[in-house]
């Protein structure tokens, strides 16, 4: 008994001394980076199974551990691993979090760090670009973009006698009152022109600037004067017209069914989605064919609001020389086309004029928008100025302030929140 | 005191070796209950950030509370939530449980169907209960207006800040019901069968006996149970998160979701932390008052 | 007299049956999801039956990467929380229910206390005591955790039980001359089985379901729990929901099954402890 207890304790010790050597022994040759993201099942499939392996071959000394994380969970998660300083070494994050972080002192300002970084920078377009900055530096690089575009339900307007898509917002409210009828005459409205998924600044910024309004000055420095301009309070009564004709499903407030099922039960006539929509469709109605067009012009043109992730490396990380090379790895046009054909739209402009995006079903109309869409506000109060820009279009919708009552009380909140 | 003492008094009870039975629960509780508990006070009297120095702001957290319209809003959901299902799940609760009581065919089932909703998850059943209550297809307005014709227009439960916080609660109360019948039973099951022949032979109806034996009998039970579930109640959050998220205009929030909002989306931890110290005073000396002056009441 | 008994019998099976309808339609509205292909949307007005029900879900989620060692990670962390609570809090009971000494009523009230802390408020502070403990990223880690957060309930509980057994038990051993840990383990343990179960039950409940403090403080892929792989299955912009029910669903089987194995002496077992 007792002997073979004491040899179990021998044979432990020897066992943890090999594990420690070994330890020493990988320490000297190998670095090891963590990677945090969101991407969905099939987008980690291709990280892990293809494009990590591949970097590690072509990066002997360099080992990267991908940790996927639920995106409701990952912000929170996030902070609290910096509270314990334990963040990872870089994260892709959704763009309109980096404000945020970096002002934090979370970030690694990557143009201070890296030589090369502009010759990264300027291979990727401006809008999403424009998220990585803040405060007089780049803290990251994007990674893949997205933006809204309208879909028309082409069997709707076929029925309604329309032609096409609206491509003026007279035309899109002209086509959106048309559609919007009580078709089994019970008294209640059963079909409506236009559906919005809720009033959170992604669903209403494209209205705001095709209307050409503003939330802020170019510099960010203050919201009176540009988010209660006279644009800005017309595009805001465009929707409030809208909505008062009946012509917005109840989505809006949390009502109806999904703007998805709506489009493909007939009874929503248009909606604004970002690319997601076409696997989505492809699953719940195989059938259905859908119909993308530009975003209706108004006063300000065609313009969406830019959606995506950023590539950023973290203060804490001990190992930036690593990862800036898995960063400059992610935005290789080989890896940008391999995530395209996942589903993830590439921030490259060398990119766009190869075949695969040009003959792509869906991506060439949101490459187009892309031109002209808007990054939301960069700004590290980001979360409190959504909050002030939902509460302004809700009371003007159905809380009894008019547009310009409400834009200008949410201009002085914001007001106070940019200082 | 003494005499309690002394009644107790025997030589076992004198060993000094008892305080090693508490040593190690202690020991967890100061670490990862106490110890957290200071931080967060401290938390709360400062401008918390989370990597760079934070700055001491004395009690301007806990002044900011009172002066911030949503706190009210908050608590005001917060309490009238458990207002109502608080005696709901009571109710309801003791209703499965005397029905459950009985000897019947196929009891347990039914008890492991009523406990069901206990134990599946608070994320999964919102979700739910958000697609039951849709104004246009859920399943509540169907039956309410196109099978039973009780109202004539769909109601818009999600849209509306008070039917959305009325959808909030019957969760709530769907949730707990099995909870409170497991504890019921537990209850009624302590009350010896006798009592009932004696009265039953007596001459007393159910009703009467229900009066005069269960609800004196099961007086403990629910305290026990008004101040559980009350404490339950101020800490009512998944549902909100899930169903409204606070809005419209921040109208059904309720004091966790706003502090998570103002801690963990805004960045505000130090009035996060203030918040919720408040909110565990207000729970201190609620359960405080209710073991106070009902718990001594219970003499038989 | 029988056709009155037989009325109300009528009557209750009536009411009981329309109570178990409304408590199951959400369950059912689970599960009936789980059996259906491509629900990125959950259909309106749902269909309880599927129209071309598939096992799809359930093979895949069950073969989805790591899912069976999350399912083990769950085990193993409501196993270690279950014994170290329940080991933890029925001695705290045993001391409290029968013996006096100085101090006592103050340290209970403030152990109570710990039931009305609201949990989200100790995330960070807890994260950071936990990097400070080397606790982080480790199944083991969150055990303490969970047990500190059991405690008062379950002291509450046993306390009460024990404060029912007369008092003779203890000094009769002790003229055996018998150590406190021995009648501790020897007697009052023994006695002790059906509150036992009840708290083992409540506290591996918990310690099941909890989510917040196990994303929080595990990195590690391989160590994650079931509510995190639930979790995982929900997108940024998409959700196949038949996942989510799906492996909602496997993560509940045990736990009904374990309540209809213990239900009569889950009851029993209350009705003995504190709540009467």
């Amino acid at each position: 008994m007792k002997r073979s207890t004491r040899s179990l304790v021998l044979g432990l010790l020897i066992g943890m001394l090999i594990g420690v050597v070994g330890l020493v022994g990988t320490a000297q040759t190998k670095t090891t980076i963590t990677f945090w993201h969101t991407y969905s099942a099939a987008e980690n499939k291709e990280l892990v199974e293809v494009l990590i392996p591949e970097f590690e071959a072509a990066n002997p000394g360099i080992e990267v551990k991908p940790v996927q994380f639920p995106y409701d969970e990952f912000h929170r998660k996030l902070i609290t691993s910096m509270a314990g300083g334990v963040a990872p070494d870089l994260a892709r994050m959704d763009i309109i979090w980096v404000p945020e972080f970096a002002d934090m002192g979370a970030l690694a300002p990557l143009d201070q760090n890296f030589a090369d970084f502009q010759a990264y920078a300027k291979n990727t377009f401006a809008g999403p670009l424009s998220t990585c900055y803040w405060n007089g530096f780049y803290y990251g690089l994007p990674l893949d973009t997205n933006t809204r575009v309208l879909y028309w339900n082409k069997e709707m307007f076929n029925a309604a006698g329309i032609q096409g898509p609206p491509s003026t917002w007279a035309e899109f409210k002209a086509d959106a009152e048309a559609l919007t009828k009580d078709t089994n005459g019970d008294g209640e409205i059963d079909q409506w022109g236009f559906a919005m998924g809720g009033t959170y600044p992604w669903a209403t910024l494209p209205w705001l600037w095709s209307g050409g309004g503003m939330i802020t000055d170019p510099k960010v420095s203050e919201a009176s004067g540009y988010l209660d301009s006279p644009k800005s309070i017309a595009a805001l009564q465009f929707i409030v017209d809208l909505y008062k004709a009946g012509a917005i499903a109840p989505t809006v407030f949390g009502g109806g069914i999904g703007t998805y099922d709506g489009l493909a039960q007939n009874k929503y006539a248009m909606l604004l989605s970002g690319p997601w929509i076409f696997p989505i469709m492809k699953g719940m109605y195989p059938d259905l064919e859908l119909h993308p067009a530009l975003l209706p012009a108004g006063p300000g043109g065609s313009i969406s609001v830019v959606g995506g992730e950023d590539v950023v490396i973290f203060q804490q990380s001990d190992h930036k020389e690593a990862a800036w090379k898995f960063v400059q790895f992610m935005l290789s046009e080989e890896v940008q086309l391999a995530m395209a054909k996942v589903g993830q739209v590439p921030v490259l402009k060398s990119v766009i004029g190869t075949e695969y995006m040009k003959t792509h079903q869906y991506y060439p109309i949101y490459l187009e928008q892309l031109q002209t869409a808007k990054a939301r506000t960069s700004h590290p109060a980001w979360q409190e100025i959504r909050a002030a820009l939902i509460d302004a279009v809700e009371s003007a919708m159905r809380g009894g302030k008019t547009p310009k009552q409400a834009l200008t009380e949410a201009a002085k909140k914001i007001d106070q929140l940019l200082k | 005191m003494l005499k309690k003492l002394r009644n107790l008094g025997s030589e076992v009870s004198k060993k000094k070796g008892v305080y090693l039975f508490l040593v190690p629960g202690f020991l967890f509780f100061a670490t990862f209950a106490v110890y957290p508990l200071l931080f967060s006070l401290r938390m709360s009297f400062l401008d918390w950030k989370v990597i760079q120095k934070s700055a001491f702001v004395g009690l301007q957290n806990y002044i900011r509370a009172f002066h911030d319209p949503i706190v009210g809003i908050a608590f005001r959901n917060t309490i009238l939530y458990g207002i109502i299902t608080v005696p709901g799940q009571m109710v309801l609760g003791l209703g499965a449980a005397l029905l459950l009581n009985r000897r019947l065919r196929g009891r347990v089932v039914f008890r492991a169907i009523y406990y069901l909703p206990v134990v599946t998850s608070w994320v999964v059943v919102a979700l739910i209960f958000k697609y039951i209550f849709n104004d246009q297809a859920g399943v509540i307005n169907y039956l309410l207006k196109d099978v039973f014709h009780i109202i004539p227009h769909y109601i818009g439960w999600l849209i509306e800040p008070w039917t959305a916080l009325f959808v909030v609660m019957a969760l709530g109360i769907w949730k707990g019901i099995g909870w409170s019948m497991v504890i019921f039973l537990a209850g009624l099951q302590s009350i010896p069968h006798e009592l009932y022949e004696a009265a039953g032979i007596d001459g007393a109806s159910s009703l009467q006996q229900f009066r005069k034996i269960t609800v004196p009998l099961l007086r403990s039970t629910l305290v026990f149970l008004l101040i559980m579930l009350g404490i339950g109640s101020f800490n009512v959050f998944i549902s909100i998160y899930v169903i409204t998220h606070g809005g419209p205009f921040n109208q059904t929030q309720v004091v966790l979701s706003w502090m998570y909002t103002q801690s963990f989306d805004y960045l505000h931890f130090g009035y996060g932390a203030a918040l919720s110290w408040i909110l565990f005073a207000v729970i201190f000396i609620a359960s405080f008052l209710q073991y106070k002056y009902l718990h001594h009441k219970i003499q038989y | 007299m029988q056709q009155r008994k037989g009325i109300a019998n009528g009557i209750t099976v009536v009411l009981l049956l329309l109570g178990a309808l409304i408590m199951l339609a959400p369950f059912l509205y689970m599960v009936s999801t789980a059996f259906k292909s491509h629900t990125y949307v959950l259909e309106l007005p749902p269909q309880f039956i599927p129209r071309e029900p598939t096992a799809s879900n359930f093979v895949k989620v069950w073969k989805s990467e790591n899912f069976r060692q999350y399912f083990l990670n769950s085990l193993l962390v409501t196993a270690g929380t279950t014994v170290l609570a329940v080991a933890i809090s029925s001695m705290m009971a045993f001391a409290f229910a029968r013996f006096e000494f100085p101090g006592k009523s103050f340290f209970f009230w403030t152990l109570m206390t710990a039931l009305m802390i609201p949990g989200m408020l100790l995330i960070i502070p807890q994260f950071i005591l936990a990097k400070q403990l080397h606790l982080l990223n480790s199944l083991w880690g969150l055990i303490p955790f969970y047990t500190s957060g059991n405690l008062a309930f379950n002291t509450f509980l046993l306390k009460g039980y024990f404060e029912g057994l007369p008092k003779e038990l203890e000094d009769s051993a002790h003229i055996d001359g018998a150590s406190l840990f021995t009648i501790y383990v020897r007697i009052f343990i023994p006695l002790a089985k059906a509150p036992l179960a009840v708290v083992t039950i409540f506290t591996s409940l918990m310690a099941w379901d909890e989510f917040v403090l196990a994303l929080t403080f595990l990195n590690d892929p391989s160590k994650w729990t079931l509510p995190i792989a639930i979790a995982l299955f929900q997108g940024e912009h998409m959700t196949e929901w038949g996942l989510v029910f799906a492996a909602s669903t496997i993560a509940v089987v045990p736990v009904i099954g374990v309540f209809i194995a213990f239900q009569r002496y889950f009851i029993q077992g209350i009705s003995t402890t504190g709540v009467k």
